[in-house]
């Protein structure tokens, strides 16, 4: 009777507990409207990933630390899951406090550039701006489909062997070998004050509007020559 | 000859059980689907792609120097633990961004004394120096290991905790222990059982990569074995036990090589008290067999060193869905130390995880061990280290004498200590969700895999040979692991069953 009661109780809880995780995958969402261009053999995108910074994290670039943004951008046909483009974008400024000017890098598939800015809002741009960035490849775009743009924008993003280095006192035994009665799994319950540090100080997952490559216009008919 | 009087109760009561699991699993199953299908693949792309966070550049930034490092927020733990941890000194020269310098915040955390770390710099006292200030908020560190509770026709009920305060009055030292009382029911010769545990540890000794533990426990306890009755017999009047007493003290250095490799060494003395019969145990078909319960009688001693090393490289510890983990340890324990035993233990455990598919991953635990020579008993590999469907002992006293389920009906029923064993399992884990807050994830899992455990013993009780004499079975398991800001929880059968009485 305890074994029935305790899973019917289980599945009681994992039907409540459904629902909240869709409305929060939905409510994480941002969506923007960007500008698209073709030039030459690329799709350029026009955007920003400003709102992955919020007050606190404008005040801190102030702090002398390095400040990085990563973006990752994918371009995909809408509804269909397999992604036609995909840019990895690194961006780092850093407050030199004596000579009160902000170092920043830029990293992405064309290269990396450095460049100095003296006010914090201009440093703001050089780490959120998407200005002309290269997403697809022209030849991966097909005409007249409808595609969208996926963005997830991380602010000081954590590595994964970081993030696990914080918690690995979790997995520690008590010292002495190994724990014969299973580790915290095992006694059903390990109870303490669990922090769990973010992925990132911020993220922020952007969709564009859809968009679509219009099929080039024929070339206007040469006027006849009169005889 | 007599049925097993336990088996087919047990299995009325598993069916059933086994049904609604299969029912939980199944909603649980349809539910998560639900919420797969609700959402495009688009809004979790980094999910599908996962690119590794491009490395930074240490030589991008100023060029400046460390003139100080100031320490703020700490009320009570000493800033000699926090500064240890910061992995760059004072004087050092570095560009700003430098990742040292963005992880000074995280090696802090890792200490587990903090709810929050700041790291900024200021301005120091001429053009290019700086002053490092790292601003801590702590937070409470007593934890709650372990929870000891539940009922069996042995004991009608056990309980007991253990706990552990990491941050001792700020000194980053470690004090735990733990306490845990089990009645005892009819059978004959058991009596309450009582144990104990002191423990002490130290990380990162002198700023080193050090670090020392030890150990005091004490069991006043009885051990119980079959005297009678058929293989696996569970029947409390086939059951005998024997009073003991155990004090032990064990201590030894470890070794951080790197943030996922360590090393440890013990040293154990450990004095049993045991009121041992001899003998011959009747078995069911009248024959019988001597026996042997792998313990001097009265007053011995067991004295043994041991080392161990320990690799995580998953991402995750509490719900794994990458990396790996590999844990060994070898105790050689000997008349020449100054003990009664001459044997050598060796025990290993290996899990790893790949991610197969977007919220989905598989993973492989394997664990053995063998025990060469004449081990005591509680040295020896005890069936519920193998097989998790079965009541484990509570801090190394026997609480249940339930046996295995028999799946695949080989004599695995007189199993209870063995000295070749193991387990293979796989997992299917489904990362449920993920929130930054409060309850941070939860992962579904259905595990299953075989388990075996060898024994002398065993094989002269049940008086087989080929397949049966190597108790092989399955192991299955399936439920609800959930990471909360309160701790860790695990809802399964196999945690149900072994808190439960099954006959």
């Amino acid at each position: 009777m305890v074994i029935r009661g305790a899973l019917l109780g289980l599945a009681m809880v994992a039907t409540l507990a459904v629902r909240p995780a869709v409305a929060d995958d939905e409510r994480g969402l941002e969506k923007q409207t960007m500008k698209f261009t073709e030039r030459g053999p690329a799709i350029l995108l026009t955007g920003n990933v400003t709102s992955v910074f919020d007050a606190r994290a404008y005040e801190k670039l102030e702090n002398g630390l390095a400040s990085t943004v990563v973006i990752r951008i994918w371009v995909y046909p809408e509804n269909r899951a397999r992604p036609t483009g995909f840019v990895l974008l690194h961006r780092q400024c850093v407050y030199d406090l004596w000579a009160e000017i902000y170092a920043c890098a830029l990293s992405g598939p064309g290269g990396r550039r450095t460049y100095k800015v003296k006010f914090r809002a201009e440093a703001l741009k050089m780490l959120t701006a998407l200005d002309q960035v290269a997403i697809a490849d022209v030849k991966e775009v097909e005409v007249e489909e409808r595609y969208v743009v996926a963005i997830v924008a991380e602010l000081n993003p954590v590595s994964k062997e970081t993030l696990a280095e914080v918690r690995r006192w979790l997995s520690e035994g008590s010292g002495g070998g190994l724990d014969r009665g299973g580790s915290f799994f095992g006694s059903f319950v390990s109870v303490f004050v669990n922090l769990k540090i973010p992925e990132a100080d911020r993220v922020v997952r952007i969709r564009s509007q859809p968009f679509y490559r219009p099929r080039p216009k024929p070339a206007p008919a040469r006027p006849r020559e009169e005889p | 000859m007599r049925k097993p009087p336990g088996r087919d109760t047990f299995q009325a009561l598993r069916v059933p059980a086994f049904g609604y699991v299969l029912a939980a699993t199944l909603a649980l199953a349809l539910g998560a689907a639900r919420v797969a299908s609700a959402q495009p693949e688009e809004l979790r792309p980094e999910e599908r792609q996962a690119e590794a966070l491009p490395d930074t550049d240490p030589n991008f930034g100023p060029l400046i120097t460390i003139e100080d490092i100031r320490v703020a927020g700490n009320r009570t733990t000493a800033e000699r633990i926090i500064l240890r941890a910061v992995p760059i000194r004072q004087g050092e020269q570095l560009r700003a961004a430098d990742p040292r310098l963005t992880n000074a915040r995280f090696k802090v955390l890792a200490l587990g004394f903090f709810r929050d770390v700041t790291v900024a710099l200021e301005k120091g006292s001429a053009r290019g120096r700086v002053i490092l200030v790292v601003t801590v908020a702590e937070r409470g560190t007593v934890v709650l290991n372990r929870l000891w509770y539940g009922t069996s026709s042995l004991a009608p009920y056990w309980l007991g905790l253990d706990l552990s305060e990491r941050n001792f009055f700020g000194t980053g030292l470690l004090v735990g222990g733990g306490l845990v009382f089990a009645d005892h029911a009819g059978v004959d010769g058991a009596r309450d059982q009582w144990g104990g545990e002191l423990r002490l540890g130290a990380a990162g000794i002198g700023g080193t990569r050090w670090g020392a533990h030890g150990a005091l426990q004490a069991q006043r306890g009885s051990e119980v074995y079959r005297a009678s009755g058929p293989p696996g017999s569970g029947d409390n009047d086939d059951l005998a036990a024997f009073p003991y007493r155990r004090m032990s003290v064990r201590g030894g250095p470890s070794f951080d090589l790197t943030p996922t490799l360590s090393f440890e060494a013990d040293a154990r003395i450990e004095s049993i008290d045991a009121d041992v019969p001899s003998g011959a145990r009747t078995l069911d078909d009248g024959r019988s067999v001597p026996l042997d319960l792998d313990l001097r009688d009265g007053k011995s001693r067991v004295v043994s060193l041991a080392f161990g090393f320990d690799r995580d490289t998953r991402t995750d510890p509490v719900l794994p869905h990458d990396g790996s983990r590999i844990q060994a340890q070898l105790e050689l324990g000997s008349e020449l130390l100054g003990g009664d035993y001459d044997f050598v233990v060796a025990l290993a455990r290996y899990e790893r995880w790949w991610p197969v598919r977007p919220r989905h991953a598989l993973g492989l635990r394997v664990a053995g061990g063998a025990v060469i020579g004449d081990a005591p008993r509680f040295a020896r590999i005890h069936v519920a280290d193998v097989n998790r469907l079965l009541t484990p002992r509570v801090m190394g006293m026997t609480v249940a004498a339930a046996p295995p389920p028999d799946f695949l009906r080989t004599d695995n029923g007189d199993a209870v200590y063995g000295e070749l064993g193991g387990n293979l399992i796989g997992e299917w884990s489904y990362r449920w969700f993920r929130r930054p807050k409060s309850i941070y994830g939860g992962d579904l899992f259905i595990a299953a895999g075989v388990w075996a455990l060898a024994s002398e013993d065993a094989v002269q009780a049940v008086g087989a040979s080929g397949w049966n004499a190597l108790p092989v079975d399955l192991v299955l398991d399936a439920g609800l692991r959930i990471d909360t800001e309160l701790g860790i929880f695990e809802f399964t059968i196999a945690n149900a069953l072994g808190r439960v009485p099954r006959w």
